[in-house]
């Protein structure tokens, strides 16, 4: 059957079809086809700031002072006008900034020697809380103390701040000193419903919190060292028992490393057991081994060679990041000390840890470029994006396991790949996920949508920007040009071989997008991007 | 500090190939590689030939001198079900010296201090060249099941052996529930 995509015929076919039951969200998103931001504003005379990301469900735009000191909160609001006619030109305060987004507050997050993480933001969004984090200046050369992991460098302070962002109102702060959190594009912490993780790269600890509807930041557990809650307490309670009788030998373990440590807790480096979640890992690849075989002696064999040989490349692994699975599992991905501080984090061979923080055991484990891992992401991405979805529209993000589109495109790059282990390390790079760095927009939906993933896509980064205008080509037949975002000045830059960054801020749910374009040197050239 | 180059990837068809852990021990001298070397390879084919119940060993990377063991904690004893790692470093002056073994999961053991030493007769004064790695294996295995309270290393755990042994296993599963999982 027929079926125009005119929004006018739409509109009535909406009127009088019922649609196919469990379908009405999908059909109610084809409007997008036919509201699009396909007008730009170009260099909107707007406030300094750098622009941060929208919330997910549309109610706030997030952005920090240019000395990244301050947050400044504004709501975004639908600019409306009317017109005669014939005439219909913008009015002139369609220029305006003010015009599309009304600031609410501007609250100082950071002292004089601390700065906000401009990459870290994450909305809780049951409760309209925001979490933002703010640091003092890294040193690279630190001695590693106090169980600290060599190699990885020290911040003095590191303050998570919880704000109500109706207000602005500073409602808590958890505190990490002498400690290292990677701050890039979430990276060191994840969000799970009201569970906080945050992953401590120094002291090799994930500090599981709770985000509570008081707007309290509870400590609920500490995986590292030790892996139950109270393992440390049961350990001093049944330790100082034996302490009274036998105090000499206390004193080497404990008590030597107080004076010089801010976390006491971490065994020394030379001669101390195992860290609670390292022991779990270790057993969990013992007891994989000791199973494949029957015969004793040929297990013996195995586990020289696969075991014993590697023991020490396993001991010195570092947990790199963690993302929540659900409510109790948490994907741990496990490399050496050097992958894990630099950027080109890709070349070194890393692996992958499904662990339960209730029973406290390792669930699976998979070197990072296993198959299997890479077919239950090709097959159930989707449950790797374990997000607190509350809203409907967050189902929308597409994935290759959620949208047949994504998948053809997957397909092709396999079909590439000459080597399936690298093409699935490749891909399994990814994991564990960064928390909310997705946008939920309807224009990113591969089943309504086709564009350029290369200039722009779902995913909150920064990207070369060329002075093509990138286009959003319809789905639906006749696959027609829909609406061009363009970043930058309207006549392109004047030099066009300067390197020039590019971000997007795609409103969830509205026409409206803000591009930025950074030019080095120059102040970034902001387009407000809207359904005129 | 005893650092690997790098991690080498655990491959499927195993093998000693991939050797990225660096030799370490500096102080091995190359003479007595050739004597303590010989006798340390003999033992590792008699472990792998007939390797004593519920224990298995073998060297980190390709350092002959540093081992690593694993015993799982043998059943009808509260160490039921614990898998413990230990650390077994050679002397060069190895087989007319012990080996030195150290615990690097926590236990609860009178004979076991709480930074992992061990005190067991045969790793000290009551060492003979004749012993072997499977020996000595063997005797950690059985001091899972016998502790020794009248030579112990933490007498508080000891003198509760000694009193109250029911409350003693219950502290020791505990432990091994905890620790070494």
């Amino acid at each position: 059957m027929f079926r125009s995509s005119n929004i006018v015929a739409r509109i009535f076919e909406r009127q009088v079809r019922t649609p196919p039951p469990g379908t009405s969200v999908n059909c109610a998103r084809q409007f997008y086809e036919n509201l699009f931001p396909s007008y730009t504003v170009y260099d909107v005379e707007c406030p300094d700031h750098s622009f941060r990301k929208f919330t997910d469900d549309g109610q706030y735009l997030i952005s920090f002072s240019r000395n990244h000191q301050d947050l400044i909160v504004y709501r975004p609001k639908w600019f409306t006008y009317s017109c005669k006619e014939e005439d219909c030109d913008l009015p002139s305060r369609a220029k305006k900034f003010d015009s599309f987004f009304t600031q609410l507050y501007c609250v100082s997050l950071a002292s004089s020697n601390e700065v906000i993480y401009k990459d870290f933001f994450l909305y809780v969004e049951s409760s309209q809380f925001g979490l933002f984090a703010t640091s003092t200046a890294q040193f690279h050369d630190t001695p590693a103390i106090g169980g600290a992991v060599q190699g990885v460098p020290s911040i003095e302070r590191i303050t998570f701040h919880l704000l109500r962002l109706e207000d602005g109102e500073i409602l808590d702060k958890k505190v990490f000193r002498n400690d290292f959190v990677n701050p890039a594009h979430n990276m060191g912490a994840f969000l799970y419903d009201d569970l906080l993780a945050i992953v401590s790269l120094r002291y090799q600890t994930i500090h599981i919190l709770q985000i509570r509807e008081s707007g309290n930041l509870v400590d609920v557990r500490a995986i590292g060292t030790f892996c139950r809650e109270d393992d440390e307490l049961f350990l001093n309670s049944s330790t100082q028992c034996m302490a009274i009788v036998d105090k000499s030998k206390m004193h080497q373990s404990s008590w030597s490393h107080v004076e010089n440590s801010v976390n006491n807790t971490q065994p020394s480096s030379e001669n101390s057991f195992l860290s609670g979640i390292k022991q779990r890992l270790l057993s969990f690849i013992f007891r994989g081994i000791w199973n494949e075989e029957r015969h004793n002696s040929q297990r013996v064999q195995g586990l020289k060679k696969k075991f014993y040989f590697h023991f020490q490349d396993y001991v010195d692994l570092i947990i790199w990041k963690v993302q929540f699975l659900d409510r109790h599992h948490l994907l741990i991905k496990f490399g050496s000390v050097d992958g894990g501080v630099s950027r080109s984090a890709d070349h070194h061979p890393s692996f992958f840890a499904v662990y339960n923080m209730d029973t406290t055991e390792i669930v699976a484990f998979y070197q990072n470029s296993a198959d299997e891992l890479y077919l239950l992401f090709e097959q159930f991405c989707d449950h790797f994006y374990a997000t607190s979805r509350n809203s409907l529209y967050m189902n929308f993000i597409s994935s290759h396991s959620n949208n047949i589109h994504a998948f053809e495109q997957l397909q092709s790059i396999k079909n590439k790949a000459s080597n399936f282990s690298q093409f699935a390390k490749k891909m399994l790079a990814s994991l564990p996920f960064s928390c909310q760095s997705l946008s939920p927009s309807p224009y990113f939906d591969h089943s309504l949508f086709r564009f350029d993933e290369k200039l722009i896509s779902a995913t909150d980064r920064h990207r070369p920007s060329t002075d093509h205008p990138i286009k959003f080509i319809s789905r639906r037949q006749p696959c027609t040009l829909k609406f061009k975002i363009k970043p930058g000045p309207e006549a392109g830059s004047v030099d066009g071989r300067t390197k020039k960054l590019s971000s997007f801020l795609f409103h969830p749910f509205l026409p409206l997008a803000l591009s930025i374009q950074q030019t080095a040197f120059l102040q970034p050239s902001v387009n407000i991007h809207f359904r005129g | 500090m005893n650092n690997s180059t790098g991690i080498s990837i655990p491959g499927e068809g195993g093998g000693g190939g991939g050797g990225s852990t660096a030799a370490t021990s500096s102080w091995v001298s190359p003479t007595s590689v050739s004597t303590s070397g010989k006798r340390i390879q003999r033992e590792m084919e008699e472990l792998n030939n007939d390797p004593p119940p519920d224990c298995s060993a073998g060297p980190k990377g390709d350092n002959l001198y540093h081992w690593v063991s694993t015993i799982i904690g043998p059943p009808g004893t509260p160490y039921q079900g614990g898998i413990f790692f230990l650390d077994i470093t050679f002397p060069s002056g190895y087989p007319f010296k012990p080996p030195k073994v150290v615990f690097k999961t926590r236990i609860y053991h009178c004979n076991v201090d709480s930074a992992g030493n061990l005190s067991l007769d045969i790793l000290k004064d009551g060492w003979s060249p004749a012993l072997t790695i499977n020996k000595v294996l063997l005797a950690i295995r059985s001091m899972f099941s016998h502790p020794d309270p009248y030579n112990p290393l933490v007498s508080g755990i000891a003198r509760l052996y000694l009193a109250d042994k029911a409350k003693h296993d219950e502290l020791a599963a505990e432990w091994t529930m905890r620790f070494a999982k």
